[in-house]
């Protein structure tokens, strides 16, 4: 099928894997995976594609065992009709991405590698997916992983292609790990700055406690959340030890029920983005939380940019926002990614509007592992023709200006 | 006709051409210093096998380096005279994934075996690859901390060796695998660039190297340092044994606990020969003449595991469990676990012989699965003992045989092959935690087709375009399974008279 796009870029949604392969094998010139579409502009900015892959009509359950807790989805899933289908056997994807609601498919997930506050508990889709169906650009389909919880047979593609924003092959198929849904939650909070959040953070990963997510944001002067889950007496067992832990100094309160949904919600929202600001993610240490933050102030400050940050403090994963001129804004974020890359973390370049790039290198400086990385390109995609520009230099090296010309 | 495509065959350039000589004997000397060389051929012979000791090749040298910079000084020359080389932990790989290429070298990581940090902030730790696994969480338990995977041979086998396997335990139902479990790796890659895979922060930018690495079973290059997570000791921990009358309540027992939503820490299972054979080993305290036992561990916060193992006793009692033992002490759960985790050792107690076999199924196909290897078992007319992870459907039956008897070794075999395929053919794997190895290596093409094959060839060329790095291993070739691969053969290289079967 074939859906209307823009001049040159025709847009297709295949149906099944084969028209998928047979798709890509007839195709030439660039090529872009969309799921949803929520997470587009994550790192660089691929050239404009020749064909749009849309993975809407890959959408289906495959193969559903309750039993067993495992299921295989189309690629094309929505993440949240999943989650309704799950339910309805007391089960779930223990993922809670920021992008359920914009309506993120499985596979985009899996192919970002983004995640929710309760990672903290149960991992991320690296750690839950299973296997997979990948499709490469010369129309190869690959399978990777199994149908089986515990398996090693063979290199690991389906985690291969975690974070691979869409830069080696069509995710065309994803299986992956259930859990049961807990049957209690409750969440205390407590409002503290950044500095406390992150002392905080240390002492409930020291406790016997189990979180199973510790949120914090710059909401009214600092919001710290920790969530509990599991049966109601486990969770209630909590409350006295987690209250104390928590509220030296500030009191804290317990939260259940829509008081602890409008928390997470209002939680969720820093790390959303709004259509103006640039967003950034960064991971770290959980122990480097308060360094980021400064150094998120003083890049802000130094180039006369609003700053605001989200952390998952015992993850040590954190989202920064910056408003101002998209001049300004380059320099901050890019200020901003060189003390976290010098604390040993990571800035993923997410949402930001197309005048900040004028500016800025979305990439930044290249792991020590890209010579492996533009090797593996090259086996998977040897014209590099899924999304060119999406990984910036690191992938597509740029022409060098002095360097030797042939 | 042939199972694989053109390409595929181009993608492993085997055997790969280069050869020991005097020259790159003295270069190996100089870049690893003394006593990191091992030329005396009694001693070579200890490096030729595994835990898979059916198979067995001498290496032409052994090389054990101290530092990740003669690591790569040694990959360096391997990779400038095209010569082979084999990574090795503790060889406990019950898979053969150490097992020497003729000619070729062993880069040996047993003297590597310091940890180099612990962040008890952050819950890791850096350690070299020669660190034992049980040493890891004994280097952290003062901190109230622990390294989760727990293989049985965790006392002996090297974290290199576990991240190559990506290995498993009987906790990692809840807790899941190595590749869980890793944060970051220094590796060596196959033309002797260190580089670092992973970090401080949870996921790298982009693919997932890291990930890919974990669980090659040393095919893509050495690792030389890894950050481990360490999780926090669980408050409380409960242990029960559960006696069944028959393997059919006893996987019942496990279905219904997962359906209760539990996840426990830990659920294995023993049968009859099984048990006889742990309690004559280590007298732990099973009951011998038991059909089914089953182990289950809950783990976590104290309230929630107390109300859990309530509940987990009563669908034991639901299943008509014949008889339930309580740990009454951390020493008496050490003394379970103990049983279990000797399970594959102990077998050299009731047979001469056996082969320790790993196949995965789904988890609800455990009661069917059972009786069909027992029907297998009494067909070849040889003893099947079970011992599992019944959490996952990680099957691990082991086939007892007698080598002196002429032509039990064979048909042992087979049936340890055909149980295999039989957990393919139930929708699972080929293994769950042992590897493929050379030992799986044909098997291969049961679970994956052409074009999954080639695509997995085209990861390994990148990684190691000249196929110098643990070549003939994981990948099928026409060399080692013919040209339409299969299980029923014998070992080529054995037939080729390059190894032999003891
Ligand atoms: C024509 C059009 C224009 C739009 N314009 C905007 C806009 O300007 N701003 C805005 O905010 N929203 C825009 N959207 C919104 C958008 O579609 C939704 O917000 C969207 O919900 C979700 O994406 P996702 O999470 O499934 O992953 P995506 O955002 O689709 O993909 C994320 C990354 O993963 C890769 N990927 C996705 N699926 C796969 C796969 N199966 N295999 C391999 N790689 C994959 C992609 O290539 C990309 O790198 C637009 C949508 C369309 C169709
Ligand atoms: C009695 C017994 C019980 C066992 N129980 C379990 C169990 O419960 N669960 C489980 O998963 N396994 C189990 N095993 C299998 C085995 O112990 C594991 O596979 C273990 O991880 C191997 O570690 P090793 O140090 O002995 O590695 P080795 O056997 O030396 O090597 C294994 C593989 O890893 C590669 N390798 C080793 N070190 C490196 C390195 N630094 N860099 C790159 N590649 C490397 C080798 O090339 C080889 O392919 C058991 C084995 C025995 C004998």
């Amino acid at each position: 099928m074939t859906v209307a796009g823009g001049t040159r870029t025709r847009v297709e949604q295949p149906g099944t894997v084969a028209e998928a392969a047979d798709l890509l094998r007839g195709s030439s010139g660039p090529l872009l995976f969309r799921g949803a579409g929520t997470k587009r502009a994550w790192a660089g900015r691929p050239a404009e594609p020749a064909l749009v892959v849309d993975t809407a009509r890959l959408s289906g359950v495959l193969a559903y065992h309750p039993a067993d807790m495992t299921v295989a989805v189309g690629a094309g899933m929505p993440l949240a009709d999943l989650q309704a289908l799950l339910a309805e056997e007391g089960q779930w994807l223990a993922l809670d991405p920021g992008t359920e609601e914009a309506g993120a498919t499985v596979g985009g997930l899996l192919a970002t590698g983004d995640s929710g506050p309760r990672r903290l508990r149960y991992g991320a889709l690296r750690d839950l997916v299973i296997g997979v169906t990948l499709v490469l650009p010369d129309g190869t389909v690959a399978r990777g992983g199994g149908r089986v919880i515990k398996n090693v047979a063979g290199y690991d593609l389906p985690k291969l292609l975690y974070g691979s924003l869409g830069t080696l092959g069509l995710v065309a198929e994803v299986v992956l790990r259930l859990h049961p849904r807990p049957g209690a939650s409750a969440t205390a909070t407590v409002r503290v700055p950044v500095d406390r959040a992150a002392e905080l953070a240390r002492r409930l990963r020291a406790s016997p406690l189990e979180p199973a997510a510790v949120d914090w944001a710059d909401l009214d002067g600092g919001l710290l959340a920790a969530r509990f889950e599991g049966t109601a007496a486990g969770v209630e067992g909590r409350r006295e030890a987690a209250l104390a832990l928590l509220a030296d100094g500030a009191p804290a309160a317990w939260r259940t029920g829509d008081g602890e949904q409008a928390v997470w919600r209002r939680l969720a929202e820093p790390h959303r983005p709004d259509g103006e600001a640039t967003l950034a993610a960064a991971g770290t240490r959980p122990g480097r939380t308060s360094e980021v933050a400064r150094a998120l102030a003083a890049s802000g400050d130094d180039a006369g940019v609003r700053t605001g940050l989200a952390s998952r403090p015992a993850l040590g994963l954190h989202t920064a926002r910056f408003t101002g001129p998209p001049a300004a804004v380059a320099a901050a974020v890019t200020a901003w990614r060189a003390r976290v890359l010098a604390l040993g973390g990571t800035v993923l370049l997410r949402e930001r509007p197309p005048a900040v790039d004028a500016e800025l290198d979305p990439l930044g400086p290249p792991p020590s592992s890209v010579g492996l990385l533009r090797a593996l390109r090259r086996r998977l995609d040897p014209q590099a023709r899924c999304a060119p520009g999406r990984l910036g230099s690191w992938l597509d090296p740029a022409p060098r200006e002095d360097g030797p010309r042939s | 006709m042939t199972t694989y495509a053109g390409e595929y065959l181009d993608l492993l350039p085997e055997p790969p051409a280069g050869r020991v000589t005097a020259a790159f004997r003295a270069d190996v000397a100089r870049a690893v210093g003394p006593g990191g060389l091992i030329t005396e051929p009694a001693q070579l012979r200890t490096y030729e096998c595994d835990g898979l000791t059916g198979y067995r090749v001498t290496p032409a040298l052994v090389v054990l380096p101290a530092t990740t910079e003669e690591v790569a000084a040694v990959v360096r020359l391997c990779a400038r005279d095209g010569v082979p080389f084999v990574a090795r932990g503790a060889g406990t790989g019950l898979s053969g994934g150490a097992l020497p290429v003729a000619d070729g070298i062993v880069i040996g990581l047993a003297r590597m075996r310091a940890v180099l940090s612990v962040d008890v902030d952050d819950q890791r730790a850096v350690v070299q690859p020669g660190v034992t696994n049980a040493g890891i969480s004994a280097a952290v338990a003062p901190h109230d901390l622990y390294f989760a995977p727990d293989p049985s041979s965790q006392v002996v086998c090297t974290i290199g060796g576990n991240v190559a396997e990506n290995s498993g335990g009987a906790h990692c139902l809840k807790y899941g695998f190595t590749t869980n479990h890793v944060l970051a790796l220094t590796f060596v890659t196959a033309d002797g660039d260190v580089v670092q895979l992973g970090g401080d922060a949870p996921d790298p930018v982009g693919p997932d190297l890291r990930a890919v690495v974990l669980g090659s079973e040393g095919t893509l290059g050495v690792v030389t340092e890894i950050t481990v997570r360490l999780l926090r000791r669980p408050e409380a921990v409960r242990t029960l044994v559960a006696d069944f009358a028959d393997a059919e309540d006893a996987g019942n027992a496990v279905s219904d606990i997962v359906a209760a939503g539990i996840v426990p820490a830990a659920v294995e299972m023993l049968d009859e020969l099984a048990i006889d054979a742990c309690e004559r080993a280590v007298q732990a305290g099973y009951t011998p003449g038991c059909p089914a036992a089953l182990v289950v561990e809950l783990d976590g916060v104290a309230a929630e595991v107390e109300d859990e193992f309530e509940r987990v006793q009563e669908i034991c009692r639901r299943n008509r469990t014949t008889h339930v033992r309580i740990a009454a002490d951390p020493e008496e759960r050490a003394r379970v676990w103990k049983g279990r985790k000797a399970a594959f050792a102990a077998m050299g107690r009731i047979s001469p012989d056996y082969f320790v076999q790993d196949g995965v199924i789904p988890r609800t196909r455990l009661g069917s699965t059972l009786t069909r290897i027992r029907q297998m078992s009494e067909q070849a007319g040889l003893r099947v003992a079970n011992v599992f992870h019944a959490g996952d459907g990680n099957l691990h039956p082991l086939v007892l045989y007698d080598g002196a008897v002429p032509g039990e070794a064979e048909r042992a075999e087979h049936l340890a092959t055909a149980i295999v395929e039989l957990c393919v053919e139930q929708g699972g794997s080929i293994t769950g935690e042992h590897g493929v190895g050379s030992d799986k290596a044909c098997s291969m093409p049961k679970m994956f087709g052409p074009d999954d094959l080639t695509v997995m060839a085209r990861v390994r060329a990148a990684f190691d375009p000249q196929g110098i790095c643990n070549p003939g291993k994981v990948l099928p070739t026409p060399r080692l399974c013919g040209e339409r691969p299969g299980p029923h053969r014998p070992h080529p290289l054995e037939a080729a008279g390059v190894i032999e079967r003891l």
